[in-house]
């Protein structure tokens, strides 16, 4: 399905009407477990990063908001001696698109579980997952596809073995292709090559349901993993028998889109036939710690642009006419 | 065409012409009468599977963006393109060496050591990532074709390009003085498709890959 969206695009009656639906729906979603919306500044004045739409404000240089996560951390972290538990965010961010079909202002509708370092996070993780599994209903999605991951499966390997830099970025690139020959290729000669190329090809042997989580018994890392492994096979035990109709729940041992910024679990909704995924999240440990707030967060995004994107190119996915 | 049409994007030129004879009498089979026509989209001899015949450098773009799920394309294409989508497998048939070229009896040291080196090419990013490892710097003449005239008739010292056999070159008086790297087909797959309906797209990858290794 070819996706082709203006950069800037004008949502006419349909969209925007589909757009105010579907905002109102998510959060009110949140709000029913506990979510508090906050909506931080569209207007952002610290570590800009290229991507975004920066401009002077007088001598001051600023951006539009590019990333709700980022936003609602500086936030917080500036206001708040002790972190609200839960958080939503509602609204549009801006970034310069990396793959040409993608927008520069995108609408996402969002939340995010945080708690002080020290406290069990498989709980948190849990509810998030809960509610991301209820998201396809409140979207009217025939049917979807919840991916589990984890991020420690590929970072926790390469830190044993002492990969850092373009050598790690080169064997998680490699991964993200899913080609463990790349992998091969990449670390043609290092010591790490057998055991990480095997690594890769047992993460990627499966994308399936949770027998998946099996296949991490070839991996030379298998023991390096088990607290992970344990951790995706007991989310697996108690999401399972509450999965709803019409979702189906994978587990994908290569996820690793993000993986300089998650930390643990992940999670991603895919619609069958779908070219994008329509909400993406999972735990970031290290995002408070390095604003000077000993917290731990997880949160997930929905991306409602590529919804109304989806809504317009695939009625056929959806349950009533969008 | 509808939704439920898998589509398979095959390049034109050197790949493709190594790839349709090794399809012919597996499953995927090209469609003998429309491949003589000019139609561009073939059908194969399994229902509900088509082929693109598509030019190397545009077949990423239309595997990237979905439209088709599969498709196979050179290593060096993917390289430069660096678009978004997967590369399931090396399928090692068209194998050839990404080459630094120039006329017999320049060497390496000689193009090092000019003051300002013109390198033409069809592949700039390969060629500038080349430049970066080695601390070199160098005036790159963009070119889509036939690059081996370039140093021949004075647009450039010396050329990057795919070598095969090395009869293209040595027709020329060129020879290689530098690997950079090597390049062979790939099966590439849509992240979407893939991931969103592995139940469909992973059948259908495993075929192609059975067709392949049953003609090797």
């Amino acid at each position: 399905m070819p996706v082709r969206t203006p950069h800037f695009p004008d949502l006419l009656f349909g969209p925007a009407a589909r757009l105010r639906k579907w905002e109102g729906a998510l959060i009110g979603l949140f709000e029913a477990h506990g979510y508090r919306e906050l909506h931080p500044s569209l207007v952002l004045r610290e570590s800009l990063p290229d991507g975004a739409l920066r401009f002077f404000d007088g001598d001051e240089l600023v951006a539009l908001r590019w990333d709700f996560t980022v936003a609602l951390a500086g936030l917080l972290a500036r206001g708040f001696p002790t972190p609200p538990a839960r958080v939503a965010y509602a609204g549009a961010v801006f970034r310069r698109p990396v793959q040409p079909w993608e927008a520069v202002e995108r609408f996402e509708v969002g939340c995010e579980r945080i708690q002080p370092e020290g406290e069990s996070s498989a709980e948190a993780d849990l509810e998030l997952a809960r509610l991301l599994m209820a998201i396809p209903g409140v979207l009217g999605l025939k049917s979807a596809i919840l991916h589990l991951g984890h991020a420690a499966l590929v970072r926790r390997p390469l830190e044993a073995e002492g990969l850092f830099g373009d050598l790690a970025d080169a064997v998680v690139a490699a991964l993200s292709r899913r080609a463990p020959h790349r992998v091969k290729e990449a670390l043609d000669g290092h010591p790490s090559a057998g055991r990480l190329t095997a690594h890769a090809e047992a993460l990627l042997s499966e994308l399936d349901g949770p027998t998946t989580l099996d296949a991490l018994q070839a991996s030379p890392y298998a023991e390096l993993l088990r607290d992970e492994r344990d951790h995706m096979d007991r989310a697996l035990k108690a999401l399972l028998p509450i999965l709803p109709p019409n979702l189906e729940l994978r587990v994908d041992l290569a996820d690793v889109a993000g993986l300089g910024f998650y930390t643990g679990p992940t999670l991603r909704l895919w619609a069958p036939g779908a070219q994008q995924e329509l909400a993406a999240g999972g735990r970031y440990d290290r995002l408070f710690p390095g604003l000077g707030r000993p917290w731990q967060a997880a949160g997930f995004c929905v991306r409602l642009s590529r919804l109304l994107d989806l809504a317009e190119t695939r009625p056929d996915l959806f349950e009533q006419a969008q | 065409m509808t939704h439920r049409t898998l589509l398979i994007a095959f390049p034109k030129g050197r790949l493709g012409d190594e790839l349709v004879p090794k399809l012919a009498g597996t499953p995927l089979a090209l469609d003998a009468e429309a491949l003589k026509s000019r139609v561009l989209r073939i059908p194969t001899a399994t229902p509900g599977v088509a082929a693109l015949l598509l030019k190397g450098a545009d077949l990423p773009r239309y595997v990237a963006a979905g439209v088709a799920q599969l498709g196979i394309v050179g290593s060096d294409t993917l390289d430069e393109m660096d678009m978004d989508l997967l590369e399931l497998a090396d399928l090692g048939f068209g194998a050839c060496r990404l080459s630094l070229c120039a006329q017999e009896g320049v060497t390496l040291e000689a193009l090092r050591a000019k003051p300002h080196l013109r390198l033409a090419t069809k592949f700039p990013k390969a060629t500038e990532s080349w430049l970066s490892r080695e601390g070199l710097t160098a005036e790159l003449v963009p070119l889509s074709s036939s690059a081996e005239l370039a140093p021949l008739l004075g647009l450039a010292d010396a050329i990057v390009d795919l070598v095969q056999t090395g009869g293209t070159l040595k027709a020329h008086g060129l020879v290689e003085t530098f690997v950079l790297g090597r390049s062979s087909a790939r099966l590439v797959a849509a992240r979407g498709a893939y991931l969103s309906e592995p139940a469909r797209i992973r059948p259908l990858a495993d075929l192609l890959l059975g067709a392949l290794k049953a003609r090797a």
